[in-house]
C-alpha cells in the first residue's frame, strides 16, 4: 500500500459550518435558478407562452460555452457574452420561424410548437455531438474554494450567482425604467391597448423571446464553469425554472428571484436536515402549498 | 388510321400493364428471396438517449462489434466463431437496435415490440437495470431469450427465470469483493476502516446494490454511518456530500451513473473532502469517456471490474483485437459494462451453433446447461445457474492513477499498490 502524499483533511463538521454551509449552498443554487427561471417568466409573463424549450436553450448555451473554450480558449469568465448574444439571436429567430405562427391561435399551438423545438435541439445535439459528458477543465475559475464560516464556497458558483443577481438587477431596472421597458409591460397588460398607443407588439415579442434566451445564454454561460454538458442537462433545470416562475408569479422579476431563492433554500435544508433524496419533493411540496393558497404566485399580477 | 391508334394505344396500355405486373412479380420474387435469406435478428435495447445515452449507445456498439466477428471472418486467436462466417450453414446476425430512453415503461413496449414486429430471435439488455426488469418479464412470458450484460441488480438474477441470463457481477458479488478487500487492509495493512457510507442513485440498480453493500458491511464489523440516496440527474449534489461530510465516513461506497458521478467528483473537491477510500460499483466511474473528462480530478477513485484496457494487455490479450473494431466505432476502448454486452452474444451465438437450429428452446436448454469459452470474460469462461447468473463472473478492484485503471485487489491480478488514504484535494 502505497501511502498518498498527505494526510486527510480534517472534518469540519461542526454544527455552524454545516448550517452556514448549507445556507450558502441554498442562496447560490437558488441565485441560479433564478437566472435561469427569469426569461422563461418574461416570456410567460409578456406573451402568455409556454417555452417547452427553455431547458434546451441552457443545454445550446452550455455547449456554445464549450466549444468556445475547448476550441477558442475562451474563458467562460468571458465567453458569457457571446453566449448570452448568441442564445438572444436563437431565441428571437426561434419566435419569428416557429412561436410567432402559433400566436392568437389555439393555447396549445405556441406550446406544442416549443415542444417540437426542445425535441429537435436535444436531438440536433445528440447527434452531432453524441450523448458523452463534457467538462470544461483548466478555467480561471476551476477549483478555487472560499473558506467562509467553517463553509467552503466554490468559486464558481459563487460568481455564477453573484452575476446572476447582477444581471436579473438589470433586466428589472430595462423593464421598470426603460421606455422599452414600459412597451413590454403595456404589451403584458394590454395587447390591443398598447397597439393602439402605437407600440409595435410583434417587435416587443421579438425582443422579449430575445431577452428570455439571452437570461438562459448567460446562465448556461457560466455553468460550463462547474457543470458537465450533455443533451439532457436542461431537462431538470427547466422543471425548477417553471415552479419558479409559477411560485414567484408570471412576469414578475422579483417574483422570480425571492421564489428562486427560496427554493434553493428549501431544497438545500431538506437536503441536508431531513435527507437529500427528498430534496426535490420538498421543493415540489413548497410548490403546492403556495399555489393553494395564492393561485397567482407570490407577486402575479 | 383512328382504330389503327386505337389499336396502338390499347397495345401500349397493354405493355405497360405487363411491365408493371412484371415489376410487381420482379418485386416480390426479391422480397420472397429477402425473407430466404438467412439472418437471426437480434433486438439490442439500450438506452440510446436520456441521461444514460453515452453507457447504451457503448454497450449498442459493442454488441455490434459482436455481430461483426461473428458475421465476418477473422483470424483472432482464441476466438470462438471468428474464424468462420456466419452461424451454422450461411446465418448472418442482424442487429436490431432499440430505445428504452432509461425508463421502465419504455423498455417494456420496446421489447413487445422488437419480439412481437421485428420478429427477432432474442433480446440483447438492457444496461439500466430498472428497464432490464420489466424487458425481460415480456421476453419470459413470450418464453424468448433475454441475454442481460451490465445490469448488475442481483435481484434480476432472483426471480426464477428460465429464458433470462446474466454475464455481469451482480451487486452482492461486487459488495463481497469489495468487503472483502477493506477486511484485508484492515487485517494486513492497519488501514482502520471502521466506518461506511454509501452514495447511491434512487433506482433499482442503486437501492439494490447499497442494499447489498449494507448486509455484507454488517459481516465486518463495519458501521454504516451515512446512508444517501438521491436523485437521478439532478441539478447539484451539494446536500448529498455535505451529508456524507458531515458523517465523515472511512470508506464510501459508490453508485453514481453518467452525469451525477462526474457531478459528484466535482462536487467532492468543492467541498474539500473525500474519505479514506471510495469505491464504486459499475457507475460512471468505469465509463473511460467520462475519465477522460475528469481529468485529473478522477484520479484515486476506486471500482470494481470485470475488463480494462489494462487488464486486458495482462490478462486477456485475445480480447485486444475486438477491443479495435470497437474502438474503430466510438473512439475509446472496451469498458467494463459494454464488454459484458458483447459477452452476451458470442454466448448466444456459440449456443446456436451447438444446438444446430434457430429454436429457442434448444439454445436456452443449452444456455442452462453449457459452459463457453468467452475470452471477453476475466475468468475465460461463462456458465449460468439456474436463475440466469453467470457464475464464473468475477470482478478485480482498480484505482485510477494518472487517468489510468491499476489492478489493486485481489493480490494474483494486483500490477500496482494502493494510493491510500485518498490525498487530499489541495494537495494533489
Amino acid at each position: 500500500m502505497a501511502e498518498s502524499v498527505c494526510s486527510r483533511p480534517s472534518n469540519g463538521g461542526t454544527i455552524l459550518a454545516d448550517f452556514s454551509q448549507v445556507l450558502i449552498d441554498g442562496l447560490m443554487n437558488g441565485a441560479i435558478y433564478a437566472l435561469v427561471a427569469a426569461g422563461l417568466s418574461l416570456i410567460w409573463g409578456v406573451m402568455d407562452v409556454i417555452n417547452f424549450a427553455h431547458g434546451e436553450f441552457l443545454m445550446v448555451a452550455m455547449y456554445a460555452c464549450y466549444w468556445l473554450g475547448s476550441l477558442l480558449g475562451i474563458d467562460p469568465l468571458f465567453s458569457w457574452v457571446l453566449t448570452g448574444a448568441f442564445l438572444f439571436f436563437l431565441s428571437a429567430a426561434s419566435y419569428l420561424l416557429v412561436v410567432r405562427r402559433c400566436i392568437g391561435r389555439s393555447a396549445m399551438a405556441p406550446l406544442l410548437a416549443t415542444f417540437g423545438l426542445s425535441i429537435f435541439l436535444k436531438n440536433f445535439c445528440l447527434n452531432r455531438f453524441t450523448p458523452n459528458f463534457r467538462l470544461l477543465s483548466g478555467t480561471i475559475m476551476e477549483g478555487r474554494v472560499l473558506h467562509v464560516m467553517g463553509a467552503s464556497v466554490p468559486l464558481p458558483q459563487l460568481v455564477t450567482a453573484l452575476f446572476s443577481l447582477v444581471v436579473l438587477g438589470c433586466l428589472y431596472y430595462f423593464i421598470k425604467r426603460t421606455r422599452i421597458g414600459w412597451a413590454i409591460q403595456a404589451t403584458a397588460m394590454d395587447r390591443e391597448a398598447a397597439e393602439l398607443m402605437g407600440i409595435d407588439t410583434g417587435r416587443i415579442f421579438t425582443l422579449v423571446f430575445g431577452f428570455g434566451g439571452m437570461c438562459v445564454g448567460i446562465a448556461g454561460g457560466f455553468m460550463t464553469s462547474y457543470l458537465a454538458v450533455f443533451p439532457e442537462v436542461g431537462a431538470l433545470f427547466s422543471l425548477i425554472a417553471f415552479v419558479v416562475v409559477a411560485l414567484g408569479g408570471f412576469g414578475s422579476i422579483p417574483g422570480a428571484l425571492l421564489a428562486a431563492l427560496l427554493i434553493g433554500l428549501v431544497e438545500s435544508f431538506a437536503g441536508f436536515y431531513i435527507a437529500p433524496v427528498i430534496k426535490y419533493v420538498a421543493v415540489f411540496a413548497l410548490y403546492v402549498v403556495v399555489i393553494l393558497i395564492r393561485p397567482k404566485g407570490l407577486f402575479g399580477w | 388510321m383512328f382504330s389503327g391508334g386505337a389499336t396502338t394505344c390499347a397495345r401500349s396500355r397493354r405493355v405497360l400493364r405487363s411491365c408493371i405486373l412484371a415489376v410487381i412479380f420482379l418485386l416480390a420474387a426479391g422480397s420472397a428471396f429477402a425473407a430466404e435469406e438467412k439472418v437471426i435478428k437480434i433486438g439490442a435495447l439500450f438506452p440510446l438517449t436520456g441521461p444514460a445515452a453515452v453507457s447504451g449507445q457503448n454497450c449498442l456498439a459493442a454488441v455490434q462489434t459482436a455481430a461483426d466477428i461473428i458475421n465476418g471472418k477473422y483470424d483472432f486467436a482464441d476466438f470462438p466463431l471468428a474464424s468462420k462466417e456466419g452461424l451454422l450453414d450461411g446465418y448472418r446476425i442482424e442487429i436490431v437496435p432499440g430505445d428504452h430512453q432509461g425508463k421502465p415503461d419504455v423498455a417494456k413496449s420496446e421489447a413487445e415490440r422488437l419480439f412481437n414486429q421485428e420478429n427477432v430471435f432474442a433480446i440483447i439488455g438492457s444496461y439500466n437495470s430498472s428497464a432490464s426488469k420489466p424487458a425481460s418479464a415480456v421476453a419470459e412470458r413470450l418464453k424468448k431469450i433475454f441475454m442481460c450484460g451490465a445490469s448488475s441488480s442481483a435481484e434480476l438474477t432472483e426471480r426464477g427465470f428460465n429464458y433470462f441470463f446474466r454475464t455481469a457481477a451482480t451487486d452482492n458479488i461486487e459488495s463481497r469483493e469489495f468487503i472483502d478487500y477493506i477486511d484485508y487492509l484492515n487485517k494486513n495493512e492497519g488501514a482502520g476502516i471502521k466506518t461506511l457510507g454509501l452514495l447511491y442513485e434512487n433506482s433499482e440498480f442503486g437501492k439494490h446494490a447499497a442494499e447489498e453493500g449494507k448486509s455484507v458491511a454488517a459481516g465486518i464489523g463495519l458501521e454504516v454511518v451515512a446512508d444517501v440516496p438521491f436523485t437521478v440527474g439532478a441539478t447539484n449534489m451539494s446536500s448529498e456530500v455535505q451529508t456524507l461530510k458531515s458523517a465523515n465516513p472511512d470508506a464510501v461506497f459508490g453508485a453514481a451513473l453518467g452525469s451525477d458521478y462526474s457531478l459528484m467528483v466535482r462536487t467532492m473537491k468543492q467541498t474539500s473532502w473525500a474519505p479514506k477510500i471510495f469505491i464504486n460499483y459499475c457507475t460512471g466511474y468505469q465509463n473511460p469517456s467520462i475519465n477522460k473528462e475528469l481529468g485529473s480530478d478522477g484520479n484515486f477513485f476506486m471500482g470494481g471490474m470485470g475488463y480494462s484496457p489494462e487488464i486486458a494487455e495482462v490478462y486477456m490479450k485475445a480480447a485486444l483485437p475486438a477491443q479495435e473494431i470497437y474502438r474503430a466505432k466510438t473512439g475509446f476502448p472496451l469498458d467494463s459494462d459494454s464488454i459484458q454486452e458483447s459477452v452476451c452474444l458470442h454466448v448466444l451465438a456459440q449456443a446456436i451453433e451447438k444446438a444446430g437450429a434457430v429454436d429457442t428452446e434448444k439454445v436456452a436448454a443449452l444456455l442452462r446447461s453449457e459452459t463457453f469459452p468467452s475470452p471477453l470474460s476475466l475468468s475465460g469462461q461463462v456458465a449460468f445457474s439456474p436463475g440466469g447468473q453467470n457464475n464464473k463472473a468475477f470482478t478485480v478492484i482498480t484505482q485510477i492513477v494518472d487517468q489510468k485503471y491499476r489492478t489493486v485487489f485481489p493480490e494474483s491480478y494486483a500490477d500496482s499498490e494502493l494510493t491510500y488514504p485518498f490525498p487530499a484535494w489541495d494537495k494533489r
